[in-house]
């Protein structure tokens, strides 16, 4: 099916924007199958496929097919991802409201980009280290898990208190600690976006960091360095590096490291 | 299959060079980007419905399989009599089955109905 030669314009699904005159990967399928295309204006380019009209089904292929195809275009070019699920009505709309009015804002972004990853960082705590750790330093904590422990099953509110306390003390360590890992770690970035909201128990970090490529080995070290420091109650984990999907923004403010 | 281990280097610092897990699929493509202004872009019913759903199954994979992983933990520290830990044991296990069952039916909504059937 050729869009020029159809009567109703063919929608076309965006990955991301490239320098123009970036040669796409050989033989990527895209979402739904369809291959990879570029469309150029004015430097930058647009990397499309074309998207079935009508009802689409999301398969977890779609989201893989998504995933590789800005990997592989990223592992030869410089690259600013589009969220998943980045449609257009068609080739024009792609030129006329989006490459065209912002190719400016888009080469900028570009260059700021280029010669970066983005390495996702999480570090959670070791539940049995971090609670023998909370329990052994709290005088109040420890007596009440003595008396939750004579009380039993009587020990009802008590071991709601006991748990509240915990939370408490657990939060405050979080906050000191996520700061701590977030300092040290920007220290050998470009620049960082944490996500402060993740609620999950043991969760203590998530963040993305910016990385020059070529310092990448000098983040691996510090990053190395505070994971074996803290390795009695921190377990960390480290993806990447990936296109820098979390720094691909034309929002003011979230540009202060150019 | 959502949570699978990665290559380790380590015991404190596991690496991977790419999310392989659903959630952390998810996490890297779903909500950051470069975003195209509103009015150009086409809603696709079927994205909108997992760009819903998918905050909802991350949230609750992560939490389910937490619990799950602590008190199948516990269970192994405790030596408390059998009974009660086949109890503890199979209730977390059975939830963090319906969360991955629930991350399957966000990725594929028109299969909802079905399950429901075969359970």
């Amino acid at each position: 099916m050729s869009a020029n030669h159809t009567s109703s314009p063919q929608p076309v699904y965006v990955y991301g924007v490239v320098p123009a005159g970036t040669a796409l990967p050989h033989e990527t399928q895209g979402v739904a199958g369809r291959p990879l295309e570029l469309l150029e204006r004015d430097g930058v380019a647009a990397v499309v496929s074309e998207f079935p009209a009508g009802d689409f089904r999301v398969r977890r292929s779609d989201l893989q097919a998504h995933l590789r195809s800005v990997e592989q275009v990223f592992a030869q070019a410089t690259v600013a991802p589009c969220p998943f699920g980045t449609v257009l009505g068609s080739r024009a709309d792609v030129a006329a409201h989006f490459l065209d009015p912002r190719a400016g804002e888009l080469r900028m972004l570009l260059e700021r980009l280029e010669g970066h990853v983005q390495m996702n960082v999480k570090a959670e705590y070791e539940e049995e280290a971090i609670l023998r750790d909370v329990v052994a330093e709290d005088a109040e904590i420890a007596r009440l898990r003595e008396r939750t422990k004579a009380l039993g099953a009587a020990a009802y509110y008590e071991n709601i208190r006991l748990g509240e306390l915990i939370t408490s003390r657990l939060a405050a360590r979080r906050a000191t600690d996520a700061a701590e890992i977030e300092a040290r770690l920007s220290a050998a970035a470009a620049t960082s976006v944490s996500d402060p909201e993740d609620a999950a128990q043991l969760a203590v970090f998530k963040g993305s960091f910016l990385v020059e490529r070529r310092a990448l080995g000098a983040f691996d070290d510090v990053l190395d360095g505070l994971a074996a420091e803290r390795s009695a109650q921190l377990r960390f984990e480290v993806t990447g590096p990936l296109p820098p999907v979390a720094f691909a923004t034309l929002e003011p403010g979230v540009q202060a490291w150019a | 299959m959502a949570v699978a281990q990665r290559g380790t280097a380590s015991n404190y610092l596991q690496r991977a060079p790419s999310p392989s897990g659903l959630a952390d699929v998810l996490d890297v493509i779903l909500d950051k980007g470069l975003v195209i202004d509103a009015f150009v872009r086409v809603s696709v019913i079927g994205i909108e419905i997992l760009t819903i759903d998918a905050r909802i199954v991350i949230a609750s994979v992560d939490t389910y399989l937490r619990f799950a992983e602590a008190v199948n933990r516990l269970d192994l520290a405790q030596s408390q009599p059998a009974g009660i830990d086949e109890l503890r044991g199979g209730g977390s296990q059975e939830k963090a089955k319906g969360a991955l069952e629930g991350a399957k039916e966000a990725i594929t909504p028109g299969d909802s109905k079905k399950k429901e059937r075969s359970r």
